[in-house]
């Protein structure tokens, strides 16, 4: 047998193991969370997307974009980011994306999204995010930027945002039909 | 020890530079050693008489493939340290497109070209003279051209994610898909008698 052929048949077996083991992920030992990795991710700020590069996701439809809103019901009712679904904590923990889903995360303020990107990324998911800022971002970013770039403004206009131009609004001012939602999480805090 | 140790800080920055310096001329040698310093040699795949360069390059995809699923199956690499770019789908395509054209008619691409210039050939001094010219001049005109540049962004878009399967899948139609066509470059060589360039 010739080297050549020793050298295919070495790399087919890898190749049929790696096929096997789908992601390249290193098992964790014992159960153990690789810690330092998602110190790693957080550092590098590779775990959370703007308000902004969200709603590009959303409107050039990303492949296997799923957001997902993991507050209340009642407020997922009042107010949601289009095309978003609701899911409670304990349904995030159990979440099994598959490997070409892309997994967007949000709350109010981010925190409890934020939690359950460490769950999810914990459990091995590779493509998870929380939105930085949650709803509250989302609303002052995309729904009503202020003094926003062309950019940024056609994409607010896009998901019915207003735009607008010269001082920062006041907090609670009505400006879309969604900000008395965003109010009223102003009022109660996050 | 996790690698890559240039993302990591343990190289430093400059032992990071001294690194790819290494690996940049450990590079160029085994592009030197495989002939592909010669453009005879890469045009020679076009008239499919020495399909080496496929083979060559198809062989460095395999092996870094391989080498970086199973480096971080076993802990020794951190993938997500490691840089994928992003992808803006028209202005790539036309860099192919011109990229090919100029490898078609030159003979060689920017690695090759400077493995010709480093072994004193003169064609490839004046290729890497001429993509020197080209990123400069495409860095003068990137103002009127920004546009297109940054046009069609698909971000980070891989494989996996595009097809809905395992990034191990994936590995394993690129290895399957590598080893097949080594099988019908080999074939192609002996049918068209494989007056290899040496």
């Amino acid at each position: 047998m010739t080297t050549t052929r020793i050298l295919a048949g070495v790399a087919a077996l890898l190749a049929v193991g790696a096929a096997l083991m789908g992601s390249p992920a290193p098992a964790p030992r014992g159960g153990a969370v690789d810690v330092a990795a998602l110190a790693r991710e957080i550092d590098r700020e590779a775990d959370h997307v703007t308000a902004v590069e969200l709603a590009q996701w959303i409107r050039e439809r990303k492949d296997g974009l799923r957001v997902i809103d993991v507050r209340a019901d009642s407020e997922y009712a009042a107010y949601h980011i289009p095309s978003a679904e609701r899911l409670g904590m304990a349904e995030v923990a159990a979440l099994r994306p598959s490997a070409g889903q892309t997994l967007v995360l949000y709350s109010e303020g981010g925190a409890h999204a934020a939690q359950a990107w460490v769950l999810l990324r914990a459990a091995g998911h590779q493509r998870v995010y929380f939105l930085r800022g949650g709803l509250l971002d989302w609303m002052e970013q995309v729904m009503n930027p202020v003094n926003a770039d062309a950019r940024v403004a056609e994409l607010s206009r896009y998901f019915g945002g207003v735009p607008r131009a010269g001082a920062v609004p006041e907090p609670g001012a009505t400006l879309t039909p969604a900000s008395g939602a965003v109010a009223r999480m102003r009022r109660r805090g996050c | 020890m996790t690698a890559p140790l240039t993302e990591t800080g343990a190289l430093g920055a400059a032992g990071a530079l001294a690194a790819a310096l290494l690996v940049g001329i450990a590079f160029g040698w085994c592009l030197e050693r495989a002939g592909l310093g010669n453009a005879r040699k890469l045009v020679a795949q076009f008239y499919l008489t020495d399909l080496a360069v496929f083979k060559v390059m198809f062989s460095a995809i395999v092996t870094a493939m391989l080498g970086a699923f199973w480096l971080s199956r076993l802990g020794v690499l951190d993938l997500s340290l490691v840089h994928v770019p992003e992808t803006w789908l028209l202005p790539q395509l036309a860099g192919g497109a011109q990229f090919g054209v100029g490898m078609a008619t030159a003979g060689l691409c920017p690695g090759t070209a400077c493995v010709s210039a480093a072994t004193g050939r003169g064609d490839g001094l004046a290729v890497v003279a001429g993509f020197l010219a080209g990123v400069l001049l495409a860095g003068a005109a990137l103002p009127r051209i920004a546009g297109f540049f940054t046009s069609t962004a698909r971000g980070v878009d891989t494989l996996p994610a595009r097809l809905g399967v395992s990034q191990g899948a994936v590995v394993l139609l690129i290895v399957a898909l590598a080893l097949a066509g080594f099988a019908v470059a080999g074939r192609i060589e002996r049918a068209r008698g494989a007056r290899r360039v040496a």
